[in-house]
């Protein structure tokens, strides 16, 4: 479906764009905490209020884009790093090492991303680079299967079997076709992790171990909002709504690119 | 026929890995385990105790549930800040002021049976000095010997005049133990107290019901209203506030999400108290450390911080701003809130004149609702007088007890102090603020020991030498915010002592 | 992944489960020792920590004998597992108490919660998922379809608090929380359970029904159903008929990594609503550092997704018709 990739595109777009906005502007200063004005509504000047400490929502939303987005990156982007190099090796190197990868994938994923994110704050202290690595870490398996599942199908196809009749080296062979035929599933797991890794860094900031105040998170805007939902629903709901529209989003996009990039995938999922 | 073979093995594929679920919840705990009704209380806390053991470990959760309603001390401190009796029913003080005369009441009686005597005041001082491993431990070096004169007359001498050691003695410190009950303090705590400790559950709640031997026909002492306190605890306040709202508790026993109170306000199902505690929510300088060894520095925040903004802020404007580290109902009280106004200008200029056009510092807080709240609005008040500071949260105690207290690794800390007469820690060199001035020993010292008039006079002088050094910044004195359903009463608006005290509690019908 | 990948090729499913079997052993053998690794290159004396900031070096070391810390490493970590064997965790540094029986004790709250959460999970994603495959052209399968987006969109957390919000506080059908043994009461068990388990549920449920959905679509595409159907069946009778038991294989497959993630969930769901669980359980222990218990309670929740996956190979060897003609 088409319109997968078309919503869950733009709604990716519209918090990325936002992202780097807040870069360079945001309303308000993010930060500025201003006693007179906590806890207001929706007014001409805090278009969506202001929290308890009497900062500008919007502002603090638009710069919490930036948390969510340098998480997910960060983390999908060591997970991919990891993942892929480890997937191709298990499918092109010797039968022990795919044997050797793909028990320890099963390892690692036994220890989920929350797990391990506890473990870590535990030795180092809760931190946005704690949830980062360990969001990272639980990933590489899933980029490590797609990447071997990937690999496996080109190798089994007429032309890499004719290169390698023709005296190819594996590691032409991977270069060559492996890699670019891969990618597009790898950006299909990026999609779909990313997802996954906003939920993770939500929950961990929502449990305290996630990115230290003051730099907004969505995460952390919700689990400070709790104790007013009875007060003004309107703080929990911002960010609330937030997580959700960038996961949905990103869902959106993953599963746009899969139908894209093969369409027989959607069925197999 | 294959078809719903198929649907079956789907379902009998839940049912294996359902299996375990029925065996452990089996065995998932018979504790803890209370008939609701009106004898019974539920109270809600967020600070749960490790253990009953309040000898060796270290905190404030457990007093909090056992001091008065478990154990009990011979003098007790009441909501007003003065001492009254306890399990002595008087006292003698000689003229030097070192020897104590303590007239015990003689119808104590331990949860294990045996009766409370002089003996045991023996066997608890001297088990303070030497078997304790808090620091509040200190507290009875002062004490020389104990002597027991008769069986309900215990004669305690100390080796100098104190003024502090009877205050002392309404904490934990003087909690009354029974040589045969203190085999297993972390598990099974024995007092002569109205509750024992029925059961708990960790991660939920602490059970006490009435002791039997508390009161004996004929005896003075009433027995409890409430036959069964629970003790629920709450790993955050929304829990908590939720918890009563919806019928799981009877009473929040400190609110810690102060934004919340006016739906409770607001509501006539519910009472809400509010009064004063002992904790000093301090922001600490690490005088020790460079920059902040500069005493122009230590000012130049102390300007730089709005603490009525602050606590607006940070705490809906619930709190007292103190400018000390002395609560209101400590005798010597004094408000020293108006020294240092609000002034952005002043600070930049003393941050100037210590060479300091910019500074970048690291406010290693306890990660508690309080310490977060505090700090996001100290470093916005601060980052407008040029300087940057990085919170770091801090795991609460472990982790900024080592840190923080122990290595002392820290530029600035929020933490809230609880102690009764905490001011004289500053007397300590040693003790995390790194402050160590001369004067302020020599006063405590003196303070101690001189008569009592002086004493209170000298203690001021020790606050405002404080005040005027910038040793901390104040920023409020924590309220104390209690919850309740209607029908129960006898509830303090202050929480003075260290206890949680369910001794007046009582239950009356909605008219 | 595909079905080929999960279990040997070719061999029978006695020997295939025999495998699974070594290889579970030898992962669980693994990830305690990295659970112990890890936790042994922890800051700070589990000593120090345990005294409290008062207590003096003599006592501290004497305390470290106590807990056996001066032993090297490999001493202290085959004492543990030999105590594990048995069924002895060891004393809490913390809270002086024996870690086995909170363990058990958490254990059973812990699972209630996943298995009544899965239980919604179920509830929900299997009829939804079946309506939205049988009606994937039609308006209503597309809306359940892109409701079920929606709902893996938002986090277990923030169903949790709204739904604590509405009914509990506001409509007061339910407890906010706390625990209730069933044998003790089971009805205030099993209210105490309804939002939590719910809030669990409903977004695996969601995460669910994307995949019955696309079973059930492979499934259909079947030459057998396709036959069923050109016989004059209708569309849900021909399912139930045929289709089910091959749509179930996956199901089964995602349902045991569900769990999982359902465990680990968990962790969030028992702090929202104050169960008494491992999840609880291990984060009362981080924040005392009470790291004996942190690493008990670690791989006890590493071991169960362990043996979740070994599970889950097992059914599926018995499950899968086309492995068993192999």
């Amino acid at each position: 479906m088409r319109g997968n990739l078309v919503v869950g595109g733009a709604l990716v777009g519209v918090v990325v764009v936002t992202a780097l906005v807040s870069l360079l502007w945001t309303p308000l200063d993010p930060q500025a905490v201003d006693a007179s004005v906590r806890l207001l509504g929706p007014t001409s000047q805090h278009l969506l209020g202001t929290d308890k400490f009497g900062r500008d929502v919007l502002s603090q939303l638009m710069v919490g884009a930036q948390t969510t987005l340098y998480v997910g990156i960060v983390a999908v982007g060591l997970a991919a790093v990891a993942g892929v190099p480890l997937g191709v090796l298990a499918a092109m190197g010797p039968r022990w090492l795919g044997e050797l990868v793909l028990r320890t994938s099963d390892l690692v994923l036994a220890f989920p991303a929350l797990l391990l994110a506890i473990m870590l704050a535990a030795v180092y202290g809760a931190s946005t680079l704690t949830a980062m690595i360990a969001i990272g870490v639980a990933t590489v398996p899933a980029f490590a299967r797609v990447a071997r599942a990937g690999t496996l199908q080109v190798l089994s196809r007429e032309y890499t079997l004719a290169a390698r009749a023709g005296g190819r080296s594996r590691w032409w062979i991977a270069w060559r076709h492996v890699l670019p035929n891969v990618s597009g599933m790898v950006v299909v797991q990026s999609s779909v992790s990313f997802a996954m890794a906003v939920l993770a860094e939500a929950a961990l900031s929502f449990l305290g171990f996630g990115t230290a105040p003051p730099t907004p998170s969505w995460g952390r805007m919700l689990q400070e909002s709790q104790e007013l939902l009875a007060v003004d629903a309107r703080l929990a709901l911002v960010p609330g709504l937030a997580i959700a529209a960038v996961v949905l989003g990103f869902n959106l996009l993953g599963d746009g690119l899969r139908d894209r990039f093969d369409p027989h995938l959607e069925a197999r999922r | 026929m294959a078809a719903r073979r198929s649907a079956l093995s789907a379902l009998a594929s839940a049912a294996v890995l359902a299996a375990p679920l029925a065996l452990a919840g089996c065995t998932a705990g018979s504790t803890a385990i209370v008939a609701g009704g009106p004898s019974t209380l539920a109270v809600g806390f967020t600070a749960e105790p490790q253990n009953f053991d309040f000898t060796t470990t270290d905190g404030a959760a457990i007093p909090q549930a056992l001091l008065y309603n478990v154990y009990e001390t011979l003098v007790k401190i009441d909501s007003d800040g003065e001492i009254t009796g306890g399990l002595a029913e008087s006292w003698d003080v000689s003229d030097d002021r070192t020897v104590y005369d303590f007239h015990l009441r003689d119808d104590a009686t331990f949860s294990n049976g045996e009766p409370f005597t002089a003996s045991d005041v023996e066997f608890s001082v001297e088990r303070v000095k030497q078997d304790w491993t808090i620091s509040l431990q200190s507290g009875m070096d002062v004490v020389d010997r104990v002597e027991v004169v008769g069986e309900y007359h215990a004669r305690v001498v100390l080796s100098r005049p104190s003024n502090s050691w009877l205050r002392a003695m309404t904490t934990r410190i003087g909690a009354m133990f029974d040589p045969s009950g203190v085999a297993d303090l972390a598990n099974d705590p024995v007092g002569t107290g109205p509750y024992d400790v029925e059961s708990r559950r960790r991660g939920d709640a602490v059970v006490l019901t009435r002791n039997p031997e508390y009161s004996r026909p004929g005896s003075p002492r009433p027995e409890p209203d409430y036959r069964t306190v629970v003790l629920k605890y709450y790993a955050d306040a929304t829990a908590l506030n939720n918890a009563l709202l919806s019928g799981g508790i009877d009473v929040i026993s400190g609110v810690t999400a102060p934004d919340s109170v006016p739906q409770f306000e607001a509501d006539n199902r519910f009472r809400v108290l509010q009064g004063t505690t002992n904790g000093e929510v301090v922001l600490a300088y690490n005088n020790r450390r460079a920059p902040l060894d500069d005493v122009r520095v230590r000012k130049a925040l102390t300007y730089a911080v709005d603490r009525k903004a602050l606590l607006e802020a940070a705490w809906g404007g619930r709190g007292e701003l103190i400018g000390s580290m002395v609560p209101p109902t400590d005798p010597w009280f004094e408000d020293l809130s108006g020294e240092y106004p609000y002034d952005p200008d002043r600070a930049r200029r003393l941050l100037r004149e210590a060479g300091h056009e910019s500074l970048r510092l690291n406010l290693r807080i306890a990660n508690l609702p309080y310490a977060v709240s505090s700090a996001q609005v100290v470093a916005a008040h601060l980052k407008k007088v040029g300087v940057t500071v990085d919170i770091e949260p801090l795991d609460f105690p472990a982790v900024w007890l080592q840190q923080v207290f122990t290595d002392g690794d820290y530029d600035m800390s929020i933490v809230q102090h609880v102690e009764p007469q905490d001011i004289t820690t500053f007397g300590d060199p040693e003790f995390y603020w790194g402050y160590d001035s001369e004067r302020v020993q020599r006063l405590l010292t003196e303070a101690d020991t001189a008569p009592p008039r002086e004493y209170i006079a000298d203690m001021r002088r020790v606050a405002r030498t404080l005040s005027d050094d910038a040793a901390a910044n104040w920023l409020f004195l924590f309220p104390n915010i209690v919850v309740a359903k209607n029908e129960v009463r006898g509830l303090q608006a202050n929480q003075v002592s260290e206890s949680f005290d369910l001794t007046g509690l009582r239950r009356q019908e909605p008219s | 992944m595909t079905v080929g990948e999960r279990v040997a090729a070719g061999a029978s499913p006695a020997v295939a489960i025999a495998r699974r079997l070594v290889i579970f052993v030898v992962s669980v053998g693994v990830a305690s020792v990295v659970v112990f690794a890890f936790m042994a290159v922890l800051p700070g004396d589990p000593a120090q920590v345990a005294l409290g900031v008062n207590a003096t070096p003599e006592l501290v070391e004497q305390t470290r004998q106590e807990f056996g810390l001066d032993r090297p490493l490999v001493t202290q970590y085959l004492d543990w597992m030999g105590g594990l064997l048995t069924g002895d965790f060891g004393t809490s540094y913390v809270t002086k108490e024996a870690i086995g029986p909170q363990l058990l004790d958490r254990l059973g709250v812990t699972l209630w919660l996943v298995g009544a959460g899965m239980l919604v999970a179920l509830l929900l994603a299997v009829p939804t998922g079946i309506v939205a495959a049988v009606r994937h052209r039609k308006p209503s399968g597309v809306i359940v379809s892109a409701a079920s987006q929606v709902g893996v969109a938002v986090p277990a957390f923030l169903a949790a608090i709204i739904l604590v919000q509405v009914f509990a506080v506001q409509l007061g059908w339910l407890p906010s929380g706390g625990w209730t043994p069933p044998a003790y009461d089971v009805g205030a068990w099993l209210s105490g359970l309804i939002l939590p388990a719910v809030s669990l549920g409903l977004v695996q449920g969601a995460v669910l029904t994307r995949y019955v959905r696309s079973a059930v679509l492979d499934v259909q595409r079947e030459d057998f159903l396709r036959t069923a159907r050109a016989k004059g069946l209708r569309p849900y009778p021909a399912l139930l008929r045929h289709g089910l038991r091959n749509a179930a294989v996956p199901v089964v497959t995602v349902l045991g990594l569900q769990l999982a993630t359902l465990l680990v969930g968990a962790v969030v769901i028992e702090r929202v609503f104050v169960l008494p669980g491992l999840g609880s359980m291990l984060l009362d222990a981080v924040a005392a550092r009470d790291l004996l218990t942190v690493q008990s309670v670690v791989l006890v929740l590493v071991v169960g997704v362990l043996l979740v996956n070994f599970l889950v190979d097992v059914l599926y060897a018995v499950l899968d018709p086309r492995l068993r003609r192999s």
